[in-house]
């Protein structure tokens, strides 16, 4: 059996050490544009020099050898021949499989503002190689701006504040990190970065630029203010990275289509992650290669496990754990908790969790997920909401593992 | 697999787990009589939970058959040991983004007060090369080890 795949993420990875697991023989070849295997949750730390190229990977460094994996790094695959079983790559080589799985990701999306597009100093913040190509500008580059206020966007003001950048955020937003938190757990980081030297400006979009000698000098926002800046971070979403199915029979609109068993329209041809649009967490994308690599083996797996609407984050030793969307809909029961060091916000809909926010302690909140992911019935436990912990639904297995009684 | 096993019937809630915990992951030399159980930075990998009825329920990482801790990390710092089965963290490649401690379905992890850089989890104690030293003290076998398949 020849297993290829595209991507070394976290989809293409767990895929290739789950297919190693069930079949010791089988030939997997992995093809990656990436030269690194690395954790795109941590290009901030590459930026902030807290660590190198190697220090973000998520595998050993022995990965390759041990697992018996071929590797073609640096090499793009530029077709898919699902008629021959074939893809062709960069540098015209043709390779065979008879399962292929696409983990090819996405990409930093660049809004048409100006001459974002053009401009040899804006950047996304996704792939190792957009940090590389950041760094060699960082150096001579003092005033920064960040378009978007995402999780993103605040790794990169954090890395640049770090190395005592001048940073300014525009948010369009009427508060940062508007989708993961609300108006007071946001201030809690706005005041963080602003006592580290950050400015924010929020309700606001870029609508032109400036351009000199190729380079972008001043952004303006829609209210005509002028932004001076060395290095524009653009941290607008991202794209899947579908390029290589777009000439093919393979079913895509903006992202890969996939059935349960992340199955493409092709049945030799699998899709995990974030090419394959159903969700952008890491979790997820290492649950879905995952599952690919059981169907890829001929082990059938639906894809069960797809709640995606959750995200921890800790900036400046402060930890937030968020989880829903965390809009208030009518007849939904607030309840709110706050003191010197902690603010805890839950919604409930009907006696079920939908969404919470817990900031400052997320000591043992694991079993939030749970509940909100199989809609547990706490209507006579909400009382207790923010003391709950899994004594509340306590089971043991014969094996000794637990589960859940509820 | 060697699996710490749970009675919760036994508990009597003493405690005696968690503080041999705190010892045996102290970072100072020192005996358990010497172990400050002010310094934050002496942390349990166990708790217990004591009911409205008066029983306890331990709290102790299950070194699970498909951890979802491991696979929510995006640093690599959770693996399975193959021949062990634990799940070991290694706090040089943790990225402390604590999706981990939002992946635990039973609420077991949490980031470490002192610095939030780290995640307090249980290692079975392996340097110390016997059982776990919570095992070794509780007083009423309401946690042993036992092999798992």
């Amino acid at each position: 059996m020849k297993h290829v795949i595209i991507g070394v993420g976290a989809a293409g990875i767990t895929a290739a050490k789950t297919i190693r697991e069930m079949q010791p023989q089988a030939d997997i070849i992995m093809i990656s544009e990436d030269t690194y295997v690395h954790s795109r949750c941590m290009l901030h730390r590459y930026l902030s020099h807290e660590r190198d190229e190697k220090a973000l990977s998520f595998v050993p460094e022995d990965f390759f050898e041990k697992q018996q994996l071929t590797w073609f790094s640096g090499k793009k695959v530029t077709h898919i021949l699902p008629q021959t079983h074939q893809i062709r790559l960069s540098d015209d080589a043709t390779l065979d499989y008879d399962k292929l799985l696409i983990a090819t990701g996405a990409n930093s999306f660049i809004p048409p503002v100006g001459d974002f597009r053009q401009a040899a100093n804006v950047f996304g913040l996704r792939h190792l190689s957009d940090a590389q190509r950041i760094l060699a500008q960082a150096e001579n580059a003092q005033r920064i701006l960040i378009v978007g206020s995402g999780l993103v966007g605040m790794d990169a003001a954090y890395a640049f504040l770090e190395q005592k950048k001048q940073v300014t955020v525009v948010e369009m937003a009427d508060r940062i990190l508007p989708i993961q938190l609300d108006e007071t757990a946001g201030n809690t980081y706005r005041k963080l970065f602003e006592a580290a030297g950050c400015h924010f400006i929020v309700s606001r979009k870029a609508s032109a630029t400036v351009m000199e000698n190729g380079r972008i000098t001043k952004v303006i926002l829609d209210d005509q203010t002028e932004i001076p800046c060395d290095l524009v971070i653009v941290a607008a979403g991202v794209r899947a990275a579908i390029e290589c199915v777009q000439d093919t029979s393979i079913k895509s609109e903006r992202f890969i289509e996939v059935n349960d068993y992340m199955q493409t329209s092709d049945p030799d041809i699998y899709a995990a992650g974030d090419v394959a649009g159903l969700s952008g967490i890491w979790p997820n994308a290492m649950k879905q290669g995952q599952t690919a690599a059981y169907n890829m083996c001929g082990f059938p797996m639906q894809y069960v496990d797809r709640y995606a609407m959750k995200n921890t984050m800790n900036f400046y030793g402060i930890t937030t754990l968020s989880l829903g969307r965390g809009i208030v809909q009518d007849g939904d029961e607030v309840i709110l908790k706050e003191d010197h060091s902690s603010y805890r916000k839950a919604i409930l809909r009907d006696g079920k969790l939908d969404s919470i926010l817990l900031q400052g302690s997320i000591d043992y909140s694991g079993i939030y997920q749970y509940l909100i992911k199989n809609q547990v019935d706490i209507s006579d436990k909400k009382d207790r909401i923010f003391d709950l912990s899994f004594a509340d639904f306590y089971g043991i297995e014969p094996d000794g593992q637990y589960n859940w009684r509820i | 697999m060697k699996r710490i096993m749970i009675d919760a019937t036994k508990c009597d809630g003493c405690k005696s787990c968690t503080i041999a915990c705190m010892q045996a992951h102290r970072d100072t030399p020192g005996t358990i009589y010497d172990l400050d159980l002010t310094d934050i930075r002496n942390e349990s990998r166990n708790h217990i939970v004591r009911m409205e009825d008066g029983s306890y329920r331990p709290i102790f990482c299950r070194h699970c058959d498909q951890p979802e801790c491991m696979m929510s990390c995006m640093s690599g710092a959770l693996t399975k040991d193959p021949v062990t089965g634990h799940v070991q963290y290694d706090e040089t490649k943790c990225g402390s983004c604590f999706m981990c401690v939002m992946n635990c379905p039973y609420g077991v992890l949490k980031a470490d007060t002192a610095t939030r850089t780290k995640v307090i989890k249980c290692d079975f104690c392996i340097k110390d090369g016997e059982e776990p030293n919570c095992v070794l003290s509780c007083p009423t076998g309401a946690i042993y080890v036992k092999e798992v398949l």
